[in-house]
């Protein structure tokens, strides 16, 4: 823990290197979230085959998958009975 | 929409918008008719049901799917080695 107290030092006489900090961390700490969003909440992603097998068939037929659609109306009907 | 199956079994025309998989790679798509054409088979034979709903999978997958991997799946399945849940 000493690497924080030797940045604190240079900070203290570089006050402008902290905007640097923010940035950079900033920056970091998007992309690490928009990693774990894609992992958590994307419907193609499986962590858990025995309880949670195919999550992609969770979705109803109206959900939109896609970030944006030309024109497509998403008021569907399900295909085939449900039997299994 | 409550069409019953046979009708819309007898005026199929394409494989219809899957909201599960909607770009342009369609290998999933293919993939996941495959296994549910055998999963309802699998399902409504065991409980001594018809398997004629099924066949709604199966014009779906023979629509998407390449034959070569139709073939290369069935083979898989006769011979004990087919990679999915079914």
């Amino acid at each position: 823990m000493s690497m924080f107290a030797v940045v604190r030092k240079q900070l203290k006489s570089h006050p402008a290197l902290i905007p640097l900090f923010v940035f950079i961390g900033g920056g970091a700490t998007m992309s690490m979230m928009y990693l774990a969003r894609l992992g958590l909440r994307n419907p193609d992603v499986c962590w858990d085959r025995k309880n949670n097998p195919e999550p992609w068939n969770k979705m109803a037929p109206t959900d939109q998958y896609k970030f944006y659609t030309v024109n497509m109306d998403y008021s569907k009907l399900k295909k085939q009975g449900p039997d299994f | 929409m409550s069409e019953t199956i046979e009708e819309k079994i007898k005026s199929y025309r394409t494989a219809p918008f899957d909201a599960r998989f909607p770009n342009t790679n369609q290998t999933r798509n293919c993939f996941q008719n495959y296994l549910d054409y055998h999963r309802c088979n699998k399902a409504l034979s065991a409980t001594d049901q018809d398997v004629a709903p099924c066949d709604w999978y199966q014009r779906v997958y023979k629509s998407l799917c390449p034959m070569s991997w139709v073939s290369k799946w069935d083979e898989a399945i006769e011979s004990g080695s087919f990679p999915g849940k079914i």
